[in-house]
């Protein structure tokens, strides 16, 4: 079995090509739709989008960990985070944010919060809150990004002094960051700021991977071609295994919701990142260089 | 084996790696040993606390340096509640010590109606090392203010834009300032800020700010952009008067202080305008005009200032503002003139708010669920690196590998740190994203550095060439990462600035020092 893929990736590579070309496809078709329905690119979460706060100063016997699961659990769709408030080195209350905003819906939350705790109408108060970040905070991540690309372009180019690295390069960090926000949509997940963090993370982890191939299948004369890509490809394995490993001890260990979400995304596109690496640009660069073959051949 | 453990302990990069290490160590300063009394968190202003020479912490000193209050009254304070409850048996009209790791500081708490007496410092359990948390997480205040009257939204935008700036002004960090409604409809704005006084906040924020100079009973021009176009903040045309200094008062002493502002062409005007119609005045050997130039700051006089008789008629740009500050000590006096000034210049810069605002509610919020956070977050960290070694031993066998992989790796995650103790970064959720970036990339580059030189194509390479060949890619990989990184920096909000900044430190730390550090290791225990 092992045998026969091994076979099909060296001999078939051109083929194989059409899997993530298929999934760039389908990613952008989803945030299209995401974007015609919904009017965003992704599902904000209460900082990115406005919610509402309901301040709770009564003393009560359950932790704010407790609180959350359990009204999590009731309103699924509500994004509901439970912080506790202090003062002077003693506690005083709870703060359960939501992300709703209509007055009927939260009214159910507040109302099933003092059915539950027994509350009199002095004992919480409401606000609704509005976006912490402007509205032109993606318009302005997006112009970063795009000079985020060029600049990782030039360096490339400076760097190692062929082009097409420059478009793997950049290619690939965009490749990265579409599909797993497309997959990352599907999960019906809402973004929280930190969460933007992590999609900046995957940059950082394709570029390494398509360095040591540039490095390998470019720079490198010892071997064949192919020989250079399965060296190129056992040290980039370990390097996913490492980094999964990781992410995955942590999304089942971590109990911040925040942080599930960073380690979400990164496992996301780590599986995205092993795939466009691997079939998209290793056969971008056997295209490349076989036609250059070809080229001094024809000389 | 000696030979190769001499040959490490003599290797330059290694030895690098660790003096910056035992540095990074000394800056983060944890504290293993358990600190004697609470930290001073901050204080209110209050005359019976300047008189005994207590101040508010500054936030430039070290966590770990901080002044602790070691008793109260003769009663220990080994804990927030220990001193709470000392705090809360004083009484007015009576001397109290107050022991710190400092000097001992006597307290005349002032009479009152009922005989109560609120000290007025607030303190909490002393620092475990000198790194700072962020808002999310180690709490901070918040403050919920509501306009006394309706506001549209326009200058609720308004409103929201000049506080922001305002407080960036007092140069406070971590702000998050927006708009906020309840069911009703009611508007509010909602500030959140990391570790500031109440009381600061409290008198920037419920000041309107309206700035007014007046000539007799016409006002000559406002605070704010549209009359003012300058105001000097730099030492060479603002700080304490050099002609008028300090001078000892009835009670303690008094600064003045004076810095230069530009008027609009229009502003200017009506100051010519104004002075022609006024006679001249000669006093003391000096001419003056009749009137004086009265400055109004929420329509309390701060401070008045004489005319001379050269600027009658002229419609002059240039205006010199000045006002004092007074204190038990010439030193106090000194700051609080700086503070006055601040504030001045402050208002001035941003003009007044479109509308009064009502503090409705101010408290100290705690973190995300807390010390409970950081704890699993550490615990996590612990079983993920476990994991990972797991996985790179099961890879390469070797537990030479291994070993100064995992510790070099551990001593990136110190070095960055320990930066960050120096610099006075406040950890968020952003920078542990970036943390996590440096130590993932980080491995990716020690597996890259192993591969090089182990791999079988390069057994017949001089391991001179094999290194240079790993750092290559490492280099390439940091170098192109850096690009990516840099224009975040301007990327909305500050939210992402702190990920970059700590991406860029670590990987900066990681690819000049830590990982030739770990390549040389390779060598000298592999080497044949």
């Amino acid at each position: 079995m092992l045998q026969k893929l091994k076979h099909i990736y060296e001999t078939k590579y051109k083929l194989l090509m059409i899997i993530p070309v298929l999934l760039l496809v389908l990613s952008l078709m989803q945030l299209g739709i995401q974007y015609k329905t919904t009017g965003d690119f992704v599902n904000k979460g209460i900082s990115l989008k406005g919610g509402s706060t309901i301040t709770i100063t009564k003393d009560f016997e359950l932790s704010p960990l407790e609180l959350e699961e359990s009204l999590q659990q009731q309103f699924p769709a509500a994004d509901i985070t439970v912080r506790t408030l202090s003062s002077a080195g003693r506690t005083t209350g709870m703060a359960i944010d939501s992300g709703l905003q209509d007055t009927a819906e939260i009214d159910i939350l507040v109302k099933t919060i003092s059915d539950n705790f027994a509350l009199q109408k002095g004992d919480y108060s409401v606000e609704v809150v509005g976006s912490s970040l402007g509205n032109n905070f993606f318009k302005q991540m997006l112009i970063a990004l795009v000079f985020s690309f060029l600049l990782m372009g030039i360096m490339v180019i400076l760097y190692f002094r062929v082009f097409i690295t420059s478009l793997m390069v950049i290619l690939a960090a965009f490749c990265d960051i579409v599909i797993t926000l497309a997959i990352f949509n599907l999960t019906g997940m809402k973004l929280h700021p930190a969460g933007i963090a992590a999609f900046l993370m995957l940059i950082g982890y394709s570029v390494d991977g398509e360095v040591v191939i540039s490095s390998r299948l470019i720079k490198r004369q010892d071997g064949t071609e192919l020989e250079r890509i399965f060296g190129a490809l056992r040290t980039g394995w370990t390097m996913t295994q490492t980094t999964l490993v990781a992410v995955l001890v942590a999304l089942i260990f971590v109990q911040s919701e925040i942080v599930k979400q960073i380690m979400l995304i990164l496992l996301i596109g780590l599986i995205v990142d092993a795939i466009v690496t691997w079939i998209q640009n290793v056969g971008i660069l056997r295209w490349h260089l076989e036609k250059n073959h070809k080229k001094h051949l024809g000389k | 084996m000696s030979t190769r453990i001499t040959k490490m302990l003599v290797n330059w990069r290694v030895l690098l790696l660790v003096t910056l290490l035992l540095s990074s160590v000394l800056a983060i300063k944890p504290q293993i040993f358990s600190v004697e009394g609470v930290e001073i968190h901050s204080m209110a202003v209050s005359p019976f606390l300047t008189e005994a020479g207590l101040s508010n912490p500054s936030g430039k000193v070290m966590p770990t340096a901080r002044e602790r209050i070691l008793s109260v009254n003769g009663i220990e304070t080994g804990s927030v509640e220990d001193y709470y409850a000392a705090v809360s048996e004083l009484r007015a009209n009576k001397t109290y010590r107050i022991e710190t790791n400092e000097q001992v500081y006597t307290i005349l708490a002032p009479p009152s109606a009922d005989g109560s007496f609120d000290l007025g410092i607030k303190v909490k359990e002393t620092s475990s090392s000198n790194l700072r948390m962020g808002l999310d997480l180690e709490g901070g205040t918040r403050v919920l203010l509501q306009p006394a009257s309706e506001i549209s939204e326009e200058d609720m935008g308004t409103t929201v834009g000049s506080l922001k700036e305002r407080l960036n002004v007092y140069g406070l960090r971590d702000i998050v300032v927006r708009s906020a409604s309840d069911l009703e409809g009611n508007d509010f704005i909602l500030i959140e800020i990391a570790g500031v006084t109440e009381d600061e906040i409290q008198e920037l924020l419920a000041k309107q700010g309206k700035f007014e100079a007046k000539i007799g009973n016409e006002t000559v021009f406002f605070g704010g952009k549209k009359d003012i176009t300058y105001v000097c903040r730099s030492a060479d045309c603002s700080g304490i008067d050099p002609y008028r200094g300090c001078s000892p008062l009835d009670a303690g002493y008094g600064c003045r202080f004076a810095f230069q502002i530009s008027l609009s062409p229009e502003a200017a005007q009506r100051h010519a305008h104004i002075t022609q119609g006024l006679k001249t005045i000669s006093e003391a050997g000096s001419c003056y005009l009749s009137e004086d130039l009265t400055l109004y700051l929420d329509d309390v006089e701060v401070d008045r200032l004489r005319v001379g008789c050269e600027l009658k008629g002229s419609s002059t740009t240039d205006i010199q503002i000045s006002g004092s500050g007074a204190g038990a000590t010439q030193a106090d006096a000194m700051t609080n003139a700086l503070q006055n000034m601040k504030k001045l210049q402050t208002v001035l810069l941003t003009g007044s708010l479109p509308i009064k605002l009502d503090i409705v509610k101010i408290d100290s919020i705690s973190p995300s669920l807390g010390k409970e956070f950081l704890e699993n977050v550490m615990l996590v960290g612990a079983l993920a690196l476990a994991a990972v070694s797991g996985v790179v031993l099961y890879r390469y066998r070797k537990i030479v590998i291994i070993l100064p992989m995992v510790l070099v790796m551990l001593s990136e995650l110190v070095l960055i740190l320990g930066f960050a103790s120096l610099a006075g970064w406040n950890l968020d959720l952003a920078s542990i994203a970036g943390l996590i970036v440096v130590v993932g990339t980080g491995m990716n580059h020690f597996i890259v550095i192993t591969d090089e030189t182990l791999r079988k194509e390069a057994e017949a390479i001089d391991w001179k060439i094999r290194i240079k060949n790993a750092l290559f890619i490492i280099m390439g990989a940091y170098v192109i990462n850096l690009g990516s990184l840099i224009p975040l920096f301007w990327a909305g909000a500050g939210l992402l600035k702190g990920f970059a900044l700590t991406t860029i430190v670590g990987m900066s730390v990681g690819v000049l020092i830590a990982r030739p550090a770990y390549a040389a290791i390779v060598k000298i225990l592999l080497e044949e």
